[in-house]
């Protein structure tokens, strides 16, 4: 491997599923924005959550693809908003706060209220 | 280890086991080669017993279910290749479950197809909003065991058992042309993944979650997966052995649901008929569920969306979508006239190409200790996993081919 190649350093938190406080599935971690610069020490700042974070880690093609089908929204949540990370990210909050049930609660608008058990 | 809940999800598993495909396959199996292919049946369900429990394990103890992880595992990319595959894969299958069930309500009320096709659909779709993940699981399950009475037809047939036993050695039948042999070969191809179905452990795992499972339910889960799953690749091998001794002489080739179903009017008339007839109704519409929300698993794990229908409809809206959109997909499908004969052969072959790239991950899940921690794959669960992966790649490197060369099994 070249020195300047690419080091997964964030492959234990990527693609893991986001679970909000109160167990509600909150979307996957996308994309993972780092501070720091060269030479000096590198931190999580925040995951991205959204279809617009996939950049980068699709092909062109499948980029406008993807924004075509689902827009390219992508959400913030900082660090500080971890709980812990295991199987999956645990957020110290609900995942209404942080806005990553917009999409959920649009969809929800479509869906009548009554009938199941 | 509750001895009701022990009971319920062996019976469960027992009912929720033959789709439409073994029920085709199986018959078809007997007509063409008498015994000689009971062997691959009981080879292939040891695999989807590994498997199973093996999903049925992660879900226990990682606490999510394997299509979360496994994006994790693969990344983005091979992740999205897995997602649409089994897609395509499973919507096929849930397609023929579909019509297999508009069949059936076709022979047994006299309704136009079409027509009996929509009011399935209808009534599959209406079941799965009212009733929550439990009750939609133990109430096809439980009705699926009316299949039994292929177990006991074959019992009042008097085969002979001693051929029967025969069969469970593996071996080609002698005396077979190269045609013939391929014929077999894609046969054997066709049941492994007819029994190994990759929405299988989708839904398995799912299930787990579904019902909250804890690491306490581990004994359950092996003996759910070891016992039903046992249990329900008897009814198969009923259906394949009566198939043997009744249709296989006077070579009549069962390519039809109610053509197997007449193994249980030989010795008991209309009312095994009618039975046989009610088993396949559920077992078929049970499967047609478990496809179908096993594409909607996927879908709502791969993006991180609130699902399960342990949950209100309206508490997993974007779920709540997607199992309707698949649903009304599926009926689509038939609607076009396709024949659902046609759409168990593309199933067949379409999710033996996927199971590869559905077991892998699972294997890397379960053998991975920083999910797994004590409960990670043992030297038997490891041993069988990888050998069973290496089973599943070389029938989907085979499917193809033998596909093309035996017209899909027509010789």
């Amino acid at each position: 491997m070249k020195p300047s190649a690419p080091i997964k350093l964030v492959g234990q938190l990527l693609d893991l599923p986001i679970i909000d406080r109160d167990g509600n599935y909150s979307g996957i971690v996308d994309d993972i924005e780092l501070t720091g610069s060269a030479g000096k020490e590198t931190r999580i700042a925040a995951l991205l959550v959204g279809p617009g974070a996939y950049r980068g880690r699709m092909p062109k093609w499948a980029m406008w693809l993807v924004r075509k089908l689902a827009g390219d929204r992508i959400t913030r949540v900082p660090i500080g908003e971890f709980a812990s990370i295991d199987s999956a990210v645990h957020l110290k909050g609900s995942a209404d706060r942080l806005g990553l049930h917009r999409s959920e609660d649009a969809a929800r608008a479509w869906i009548p209220r009554k009938g199941a058990m | 280890m509750n001895p009701l809940e022990l009971t319920l999800g062996i019976m469960t598993a027992v009912g929720g086991f033959v789709d439409i495909s073994e029920l085709v396959f199986a018959g078809k199996a007997g007509s063409t080669f008498g015994y000689a292919l009971i062997w691959v049946f009981v080879f292939s369900t040891v695999g989807i017993m590994v498997f199973g429990e093996m999903s049925g394990r992660v879900a226990a103890v990682a606490k999510q279910p394997v299509f979360n992880l496994m994006r994790h595992r693969l990344g983005l990319k091979l992740g999205i290749v897995t997602l649409i595959a089994s897609l395509i894969a499973n919507l096929i299958t849930c397609a023929a479950e579909v019509g297999g069930v508009a069949l059936i309500l076709n022979y047994l009320t006299d309704a136009p197809y079409m027509l009996m096709a929509i009011v399935s659909t209808a009534v599959l779709m209406a079941s799965m909003w009212v009733l929550p993940f439990k009750w939609i699981e133990r109430a096809y399950g439980l009705l699926g065991l009316f299949m039994v009475t292929f177990a006991v037809a074959l019992v009042a047939i008097h085969p002979p058992w001693h051929q029967v036993a025969g069969g469970l050695v593996p071996h080609a039948p002698a005396g077979l042309s190269t045609r013939e042999m391929l014929n077999f070969a894609y046969f054997m191809v066709a049941i492994v993944s007819a029994v190994m179905f990759p929405y299988e452990a989708y839904f398995y795992s799912s299930g787990g979650i579904e019902e909250d499972w804890g690491p306490k339910d581990l004994p359950m889960n092996r003996i759910s997966c070891t016992v039903g799953f046992g249990l329900g690749s008897l009814l198969a091998i009923s259906i394949l052995a009566s198939s043997a001794q009744l249709f296989g002489p006077i070579n009549v080739d069962p390519q039809l649901p109610g053509t197997t179903a007449l193994e249980a009017a030989t010795p008991y008339g209309k009312i095994g008929l009618v039975l046989a007839l009610l088993g396949m109704l559920f077992a078929v519409g049970g499967a047609a569920i478990e496809t179908c929300m096993a594409n909607a698993y996927s879908i709502a794990q791969f993006f991180g969306w609130e699902w399960g229908r342990h949950r209100k409809p309206w508490e997993a809206p974007r779920f709540t979508i997607a199992w309707i959109v698949l649903f009304l997909a599926a009926l689509g499908i038939i609607l076009t006239g396709v024949d659902p004969m046609k759409l168990v052969e593309f199933a067949i072959l379409f999710s033996i190409l996927v199971l590869p790239l559905t077991y892998l991950p699972l294997l890397l899940l379960a053998g991975d200790k920083s999910y797994m921690r004590e409960h990670v794959n043992g030297v038997v669960g490891k041993t069988l996993g990888w050998f069973y992966f290496a089973v599943v790649t070389a029938a989907a490197l085979a499917a193809l081919p033998l596909f093309l060369l035996t017209s899909g099994g027509q010789g």
